[in-house]
C-alpha cells in the first residue's frame, strides 16, 4: 500500500495589496489519509505561511472550506490524498476559489456577497402561523410532510452548486438560494405565501434555471437540488 | 506599519456581542425583539455566523415536555445537578430546566425543523445521564432535528436577527476589551477583511466567543475555537471559572478528531492496542468496553502513555485501534451507518474488514467567564462589571459544574441568551442613551510586537507542540509530576513565541497575524487550565487525577484563576449556590452533595 504520495498543488493566489494573480506551485509529500485542509496547512507551517484560505468545523458541517479542485467545486475537508488521486488519476491538482464572490486573499473569497443571494429569499419564516393552542403547544407537522421538504433543509451554504451552476453567475440567485425559498413556501408555518412566489418566480428565480443537474451532481450533502428546483418550476 | 495598526474607525451601538454561534444570536434576536430599534452588532471569526461551530451539534436539546406525564422539571435539574458532580449552581440549574420548553417553543414557532413523531409533535430520544425519578430509569427528554440539531438552532436564531435587522461583521475579531474603572465600554476589533482595527462602542457588551479545543492535539472543536473569550478576560486582569474541567469524549477519530460515538462501543466494538490486544479487560474486567466514558478514556490514554499506541503517519498523532469487524454485516448497516461513513470520508478505511484508529478528543469546556444566573460577568470578588456579560460554551454560570450532561450544552445557549437578552434589555431602559469614550491600552503594542520580532522558530511548530503538550499531559490523565512538567514547558513555549516572525506584511485577510495572536491566547489558556488542575488535588466530573482519584468535600467550590500577565498566577474560590437545597423543599434531599454514580 502506498503510504505517501509526492503532490502537486497548483493554487490560484491573489494579493490584494498588489492586485496582483498568479499562479503558485507546491510540491508536497502527503500522506495517502490527509484531508487537502490538512495539506493546505502543512504548507503553512513548512513551506509558505502567507498562503490564505479558509475552513472552520472540518468535517463537513458547515461549508467554509469549498473550493474548486481540478475544476470541480468540493469540500476540501472532505477529500483525502489518495481518493482525489483515485478520481483524478492525477498527483498534480490546480486549486482555485469558488468563483461565487469577489476574492479577497488567495483562496479567500467575500462570503457573505455570495451570501446577498440567499438573504434576498428571506431565509426564515416572514409571517408565523401562531402556534396551536396555549404556550406550552408546538406547531403539529406530520413526519410526512415534513418529508418532502427535509431534504432541502439539509443545505450548509457551501456555494458548490452555485458555482457549478452555469446559470447562476449573473441573474440568477442560484441553487441553495432556491432551496432555502422553497422550504419556506412548502413549510406550513409560514402564512405569507405571496412574498414567497414572487421570489421564486421573478426575473432572478426558478425559470433561469436549465435543468443541468449539475447542482445535484456536486452537492457534497448529497441534496437532489434540481429536484426541488423542478418542483418549484411545476409549482410546488 | 505602526500607522496601519492605529484605530481607522469608532462604530457606536447600543449591544455588541462577540461572537455569532447559538448564545450570541438567540440573545441578539430576543433583544431586537423587545427592542426594535436598538443597534445590535454581532462580531465572528468565520466568513459567515452560520459558520460557527453550534451548526455542528448533532445529537440533541434536553427539555422537560410540561404534557410528559413520565417527566419532570424536577428530575431533568436532578440529573444536571448529579452530572455536574455537585459542582453546578443550583439557582443557575433550577432557571435553566424551568425555562427550557418556552425555548424550544420559541424555535418551533419561528421556523425550526425538529423531527417529528406521528402524531406530528416533537419526537424526543434517551441520551445519557437523563433519567426520571431521580435515577430509576432513562427518560425521552431530547428534542432534535436529525442529526443536525445545532445546524436547526443556527439556521432558525440567524434568520431570526437577520429579519430583525442585525449587523454582522465576519471575519471581524475582538482583539481588546475596553475597560475603564470597572466597567465595559467595548472592544477593539480587528477586521480581517479590510486589515483595519476599528473601535466599538456599546452600551451592552455581550461575549459569546464559543469553546478553547484547540488547545489539545485532538479536539471535536472547529478550528477558530481557540478561548479567545477567557484570554481577553484574562488580560483585563478579570478571573475565569474551573478552567481545569474539560471534557473528553473516549473515541475520536484520529487524526481529525471527529466524534465517533458511543454506539460503536455498546453494540460490541473492542479496543484493542498496538499488539492487538483488547485492553480493556485490564481496567474493567467486568464491563470492559462498556464501562464510563472518563473511564475508557483514561484506559485508551494509560495504553499509549505506556508505549502500547500506534503512531499514525499521515497525523503525528498516537492512538488506538477500535475493532468492528467481527460485528454482522446488519449491526454496520443499521446500527452504525453513520461512523461507518465518518470513518469512509476521513480516514479512507472501512470498518468491516479494518481496525479504526481512536484517541479521546476534547469535546466540551464546562469552565468559563464566571457569571452571575443572568449572565453578568463578574470580577474576583464576585462584583459585577458594568456594561459586561457571557453566554454560551465561554460562560460559566455555571450549569455544568464539572462535568456537562449530552444535550445540556445547545439547552444553555437558547435559555441563558434569552435570560441574558432580557437583563440587557432592561439595565439599557435604565442607563443613559450614549455608550461611554473608551481608549484602548495595549492591542497595539502587541500587534506590532508580533510584526516586528524575527527569530527562526515557527508558529506551526510551537502550536503542535503545546497542543500535543495539554493532550499528553494535562487532559484525562493528570498527575502532580505531569502538570508541573507542562507548565515549565509552557513558560519555554511562551519564550519561544516571541521568535516567531510574520512573513505576509499587509494586514488585509493576513492570516498569520491571526493565527499568531490566536497563541497568545491558546498558551494562556492552557497555562489557566494546567495550573487549576494541578492546585485540584481531587478528581472531579471530567477532572481525574490519578494521584488523588477521589473527590474531597474540602474542594467543594468553584476555582477561580486570574492572570494579569502570563505565569502570574491567582487563585480564588466562589461558593457553589445550593439554594434548591436550602430551601427545603419537596425533594430537596436530593440536590445534597450525594455521589455521582450510575
Ligand atoms: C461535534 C460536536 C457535537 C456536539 N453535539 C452537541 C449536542 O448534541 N448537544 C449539546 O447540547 N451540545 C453539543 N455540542 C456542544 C455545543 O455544540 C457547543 O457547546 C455550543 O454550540 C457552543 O455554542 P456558542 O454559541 O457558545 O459558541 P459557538 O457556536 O462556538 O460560537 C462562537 C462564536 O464566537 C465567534 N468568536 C470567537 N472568538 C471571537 C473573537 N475573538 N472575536 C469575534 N468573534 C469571535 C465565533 O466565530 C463564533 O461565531 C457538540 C459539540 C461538538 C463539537
Ligand atoms: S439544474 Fe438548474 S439550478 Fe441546478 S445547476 Fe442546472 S441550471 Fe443550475
Ligand atoms: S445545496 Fe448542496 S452544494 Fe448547494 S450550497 Fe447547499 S449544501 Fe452546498
Amino acid at each position: 500500500m502506498i503510504t505517501t504520495y509526492q503532490i502537486t498543488l497548483k493554487i490560484h493566489r491573489y494579493d490584494p495589496a498588489l492586485q496582483k494573480h498568479w499562479t503558485q506551485e507546491y510540491q508536497v509529500e502527503a500522506g495517502r489519509i490527509m484531508r487537502f485542509v490538512d495539506v493546505l496547512r502543512k504548507i503553512n507551517d513548512e513551506q509558505d505561511p502567507t498562503l490564505a484560505w479558509g475552513s472552520s468545523c472540518e468535517h463537513g458541517q458547515c461549508g467554509t472550506c469549498s473550493m474548486k479542485i481540478n475544476g470541480k467545486p468540493l469540500l476540501s475537508c472532505e477529500l483525502l490524498v489518495e481518493n482525489a488521486v483515485d478520481f483524478f488519476n492525477t498527483t498534480t491538482f490546480e486549486i482555485e476559489p469558488l468563483e461565487v464572490a469577489p476574492r479577497i486573499r488567495d483562496l479567500i473569497i467575500d462570503t457573505e456577497k455570495a451570501y446577498e443571494r440567499v438573504d434576498r429569499v428571506k431565509p426564515y419564516v416572514i409571517d408565523p402561523a401562531p402556534a396551536d393552542h396555549d404556550d406550552v403547544e408546538e406547531n403539529q407537522i406530520s413526519p410526512e410532510d415534513l418529508e418532502r421538504y427535509v431534504d432541502a433543509t439539509r443545505c450548509i451554504n457551501c456555494f458548490c452548486c452555485s458555482s457549478a451552476c452555469i446559470s447562476s453567475h449573473r441573474t440568477f440567485l442560484g441553487p441553495n438560494a432556491m432551496l432555502a425559498a422553497v422550504v419556506r413556501v412548502m413549510d406550513p408555518r409560514e402564512r405569507e405565501k405571496q412574498q414567497r412566489l414572487d421570489v421564486l418566480y421573478n426575473e432572478n428565480g426558478v425559470y433561469r434555471c436549465h435543468s443541468s443537474k449539475a447542482c445535484s451532481f456536486v452537492c457534497p450533502k448529497e441534496i437532489d437540488v434540481a429536484h426541488f428546483i423542478a418542483l418549484a418550476k411545476e409549482g410546488l | 506599519m505602526s500607522n496601519a495598526l492605529s484605530i481607522r474607525s469608532t462604530i457606536h451601538c447600543d449591544v455588541l456581542l462577540i461572537g455569532a454561534g447559538g448564545a450570541a444570536l438567540r440573545c441578539g434576536a430576543e433583544i431586537l425583539e423587545q427592542m426594535p430599534t436598538a443597534r445590535v452588532i454581532a462580531l465572528t471569526k468565520v466568513s459567515h455566523p452560520q459558520k460557527s461551530h453550534t451548526s455542528t451539534a448533532q445529537g440533541g436539546l434536553a427539555a422537560v415536555d410540561p404534557k410528559d406525564p413520565m417527566d419532570a422539571t424536577i428530575f431533568h435539574m436532578f440529573d444536571t445537578w448529579k452530572g455536574s458532580d455537585c459542582t453546578a449552581d443550583q439557582n443557575v440549574v433550577k432557571k435553566i430546566c424551568e425555562s427550557a420548553w418556552e425555548q424550544i417553543l420559541w424555535l418551533e414557532n419561528r421556523g425550526m425543523h425538529f423531527s417529528r413523531d406521528q402524531q406530528g409533535r416533537l419526537s424526543k430520544r434517551t441520551f445519557g445521564g437523563h433519567t426520571r425519578n431521580f435515577g430509576e430509569a432513562s427518560v425521552y427528554r431530547a428534542v432534535f432535528e436529525a442529526d443536525r440539531t445545532g445546524k436547526g438552532i443556527m439556521d432558525t436564531a440567524w434568520g431570526e436577527t437577520l429579519k430583525r435587522g442585525i449587523t454582522f461583521i465576519n471575519q471581524a475579531i475582538a482583539v481588546e476589551l475596553l475597560m475603564e474603572n470597572g466597567r465595559c465600554g467595548g472592544c477593539v476589533v480587528f477586521q480581517q477583511k479590510d486589515g483595519e482595527f476599528v473601535r466599538i462602542l456599546a452600551r451592552a457588551t455581550v461575549f459569546a466567543s464559543g469553546g478553547s479545543g484547540q488547545v489539545f492535539q485532538v479536539t471535536t472543536n472547529c478550528r477558530q475555537n481557540t478561548g479567545d473569550g477567557l484570554a481577553l478576560v484574562l488580560e483585563s486582569g478579570l478571573p475565569v471559572m474551573d478552567p481545569e474541567a474539560v471534557q473528553f469524549h473516549p473515541t475520536g477519530i484520529v487524526g481529525p478528531g471527529i466524534l465517533a460515538s458511543e454506539t460503536l462501543r455498546s453494540v460490541g466494538g473492542i479496543l484493542r492496542n498496538q499488539a492487538q490486544e483488547p485492553f480493556m479487560e485490564k481496567y474493567a474486567p467486568k464491563m470492559k468496553e462498556l464501562a464510563p466514558r472518563d473511564l475508557v478514556a483514561r484506559a485508551i490514554e494509560t495504553e499509549i502513555r505506556e508505549g502500547r499506541g500506534i503512531m499514525n503517519p499521515d497525523h503525528n498523532i498516537e492512538h488506538v485501534w477500535i475493532d468492528l469487524r467481527h460485528l454482522p454485516q446488519e449491526v454496520h448497516e443499521k446500527q452504525i451507518p453513520e461512523v461507518t461513513s465518518f470513518f469512509k470520508r476521513y480516514v479512507n478505511l472501512d470498518p468491516r474488514t479494518q481496525l479504526c484508529p481512536v484517541r479521546p478528543s476534547n469535546h466540551y469546556h464546562m469552565g468559563g467567564i464566571p457569571t452571575t444566573m443572568y449572565g453578568e460577568v463578574q470580577d474576583k470578588n464576585q462584583g459585577v462589571i458594568e456594561g459586561l456579560y457571557a453566554v454560551g460554551e465561554c460562560a460559566a454560570a455555571s450549569f455544568h459544574g464539572f462535568n456537562r450532561l449530552g444535550t445540556n450544552s445547545i439547552l444553555e445557549l437558547i435559555t441563558m441568551g434569552k435570560l441574558v437578552a432580557d437583563r440587557v434589555v432592561e439595565v439599557l431602559a435604565q442607563t443613559p442613551a450614549a455608550a461611554s469614550e473608551m481608549t484602548s491600552s495595549h492591542y497595539r503594542e502587541k500587534m506590532s510586537g508580533y510584526l516586528e520580532h524575527g527569530g527562526s522558530e515557527s508558529l506551526g511548530q510551537i502550536r503542535f507542540e503545546l497542543r500535543a503538550l495539554m493532550t499528553e499531559q494535562v487532559s484525562v490523565f493528570r498527575t502532580k509530576a505531569g502538570m508541573t512538567s507542562a507548565i515549565t514547558r509552557l513558560h519555554e513555549l511562551n519564550r519561544r513565541v516571541t521568535q516567531t516572525k510574520i512573513s505576509c506584511r499587509d494586514l488585509k485577510m493576513n492570516q498569520e497575524l491571526v493565527q499568531r495572536w490566536e497563541l497568545d491566547n491558546l498558551l494562556a489558556v492552557a497555562l489557566a487550565i494546567a495550573e487549576a488542575a494541578l492546585a485540584r488535588e481531587e478528581s472531579r466530573g471530567a477532572h481525574f487525577r490519578d494521584d488523588f482519584p477521589e473527590r474531597k468535600d474540602e474542594y467543594n467550590y468553584h476555582t477561580l484563576v486570574s492572570m494579569d500577565r502570563f505565569g502570574e498566577i491567582e487563585l480564588g474560590r466562589r461558593e457553589v449556590d445550593m439554594s434548591v437545597f436550602e430551601a427545603g423543599g419537596e425533594h430537596h434531599e436530593q440536590f445534597s452533595i450525594i455521589e455521582r454514580k450510575y
